[in-house]
């Protein structure tokens, strides 16, 4: 396990790398020069030489992705052209409501998945199944930006129950901050239900096989504590993994969700970096979502191995 | 010689008999393959299933609540909105078709190349796949859209790279199963080239698991193509493409609903259609599955 841990952090090391050099290569193809997007039409030739001497454009751009990186690793992502602030200060502001709405969605998702999950595999084939299989389809086949704007259209426009959008910092309001959580991490958790209910589903179908269930079934144990108690017990250790795949897949839905619901984080951000072609802020949004993204799923790929004994990793220990 | 070929065909024949076999008995896979087949004639068929032109606007019929005329209502220019749903279908297909083909293609060939040869040819790619799958699906397709320019053809292009990956990881662990069995290693001791094995031994082989994750990610693509054109980087006005309509139908949510409900109908059904027809084809072609249901 000890050496596996090395091998996937290396792994990961070397994927960091060759993702900063993706991000920094791609964010500098984008056309336009930006010296003469923060001076303006009128630049003289002196001043956008100047500007451009100060940001370090005039440097080859090896050397150039060097600096950045070099910035990265001390926590300087460079500063916004747009909002002529730190990028790190900004993305730090944002990511935290960014995380947020991630974490509801999925806590979300689970509180509804659990549950179908078990009674889907408990009668099985049977209309409860059928209708947590339709459920699930629907689900995952929904982009999430309809989900958010369905969602809005009953909740907010027809019943009047939830804001329609915005975000309100828990400092000045949280009763505020939860009721415009709702909605845009509801549409969300929805989407994901799909994914947590078929695992928990298939592993309780799984564990409820199992010998030791029948056992406790001959013992004449109740139909409840079989399935609750032992049952869902075992049948829980893959659900967690795919939460924790869940999430990251929350996470990474944030650019598009939060678009829909105007909730100001690290995904509005990465947007409103692309539409003013502010390349250090969409260069600072992109690593931190890749790295966020990459993270939880790493955890999910560990917790998996934790706990199924199966798992033999590299074959060396 | 004519044997041993003969007793292939008709091995084959016969796998090929058992699979239509399991697929018919298969609800989900069948009501998949219903979905998307009439998905595709009315693709086939949409200038003449449309009763009107998708560009023409009329100041008078402006965001009409569905009708017998306009089945599906009005949009904010007058524009017949069954007419372009029913057109927006050909691009859905379009994209979702093109960067799966593009992404298969470019894919199995790393996955092959990766799996049949190891070591640090191996390694390289795989982490190079790593990387790209670093990053959010939809964040790395955005991110190419901006370069690139938001156009139709540049989406299949983008949402080809964002998953070639997937497809390249199916495509090494498919090959690298194959590698292992007793025909691949007699073709070796036979001498045969590696390009021959690869492509009449390994590739035939592979076909099973790429295809069922090359239907699941067409579902994607096209869920991928609706969320980029419904944030203004994919298909421009005045492309009937479903999540511009519904980009469109957003200032109208209150006054004229049906300007989102319907396009996110056609959305909704199109992708069910792609997910249970990948999802009953794992079922049929993955043993492992099996014997859990």
């Amino acid at each position: 396990m000890y050496n596996y841990l090395v091998r996937r952090l290396g792994f990961m090391l070397l994927t960091l790398l060759f993702v900063t050099v993706i991000t920094f290569a791609v964010t500098n193809i984008l056309p336009g020069d930006v010296a003469l997007l923060i001076l303006g039409p009128n630049a003289t030739d002196q001043s956008i030489q100047a500007l451009q001497a100060q940001l370090g454009l005039d440097k080859p751009l090896y050397v150039q992705y060097i600096d950045w990186v070099l910035g990265l690793l001390q926590g300087d992502m460079g500063t916004s052209l747009r909002f002529d602030e730190p990028v790190a200060q900004l993305i730090g502001e944002k990511l935290g409501r960014s995380l947020l709405l991630a974490t509801a969605a999925t806590a979300i998702a689970v509180f509804f998945a659990l549950p179908l999950g078990v009674v889907a595999a408990v009668k099985q084939n049977e209309l409860p199944d059928l209708f947590a299989s339709m459920f699930g389809f629907i689900g995952i086949s929904i982009p999430i930006f309809l989900w958010g704007l369905v969602f809005i259209l009953v909740f907010a426009v027809w019943l009047g129950l939830f804001p329609t959008g915005g975000y309100v910092p828990p400092s000045e309001d949280p009763i505020g901050t939860l009721t415009h959580l709702v909605l845009p991490a509801s549409a969300m958790g929805f989407a994901l239900t799909a994914y947590i209910m078929r695992m928990t589903r298939s592993s309780m179908l799984e564990v409820l096989s199992e010998e030791y269930i029948k056992l406790a079934r001959a013992k004449g144990m109740t139909q409840r504590v079989v399935v609750l108690k032992h049952a869902l017990q075992n049948a829980i250790i893959p659900v967690i993994t795919v939460v924790a795949f869940q999430f990251s897949y929350a996470f990474g839905g944030v650019v598009v969700l939060e678009e829909v619901f105007f909730w100001p984080g690290i995904g509005r951000l990465t947007l409103t970096a692309i539409q003013s072609r502010d390349i250090p802020l969409l260069q600072g949004c992109i690593i931190v979502v890749a790295l966020i993204y990459m993270l939880s799923n790493l955890t999910a790929d560990l917790l998996y191995g934790y706990f199924d004994p199966r798992i033999r990793y590299g074959g060396d220990d | 010689m004519a044997t041993s070929t003969l007793s292939i065909t008709s091995a084959r024949k016969e796998r090929m008999e058992r699979f239509v076999r399991k697929f018919r008995n298969n609800t989900k896979a069948m009501i998949g393959l219903t979905i998307v087949v009439l998905l595709v004639l009315v693709a086939i068929f949409a200038p003449v299933i449309a009763p009107y032109e998708i560009d023409t606007t009329s100041v008078e019929d402006r965001s009409e609540a569905p009708s017998v005329a306009h089945p599906f209502g009005t949009d904010d220019l007058g524009r017949d909105i069954f007419s372009r749903v029913v057109m927006g279908s050909r691009i859905s297909l379009y994209v979702g078709f093109g960067a799966i083909s593009a992404a298969l293609l470019v894919g199995t060939v790393i996955g092959v190349v990766s799996g049949y040869y190891g070591g640090m040819v191996d390694e390289l790619l795989m982490r190079l796949m790593d990387a790209a799958m670093s990053f959010p699906p939809i964040l790395l397709a955005l991110t190419l859209m901006v370069v690139l320019g938001p156009d139709l053809n540049n989406v299949i292009l983008a949402l080809a790279f964002v998953y070639t990956p997937y497809i390249a990881r199916v495509g090494r662990s498919a090959t690298l199963s194959e590698t292992n069995e007793a025909y691949v290693e007699s073709a070796i001791a036979r001498g045969e080239s590696s390009g021959r094995i690869i492509f009449s031994e390994v590739l035939p082989n592979t076909t099973a698991p790429l295809l069922v994750q090359g239907s699941l990610n067409i579902a994607f693509a096209m869920l991928a193509e609706a969320s980029l054109s419904f944030l203004g980087l994919g298909a421009q006005p005045p492309t009937p493409s479903w999540g511009l309509m519904i980009d469109t139908g957003r200032g109208f949510m209150q006054s004229a609903p049906w300007m989102i409900i319907f396009p996110g109908l056609a959305i909704a059904i199109t992708v069910i259609g792609f997910n249970m027809l990948g999802d009953g084809l794992r079922d049929i072609l993955d043993p492992k599955v099996d014997a859990i249901e």
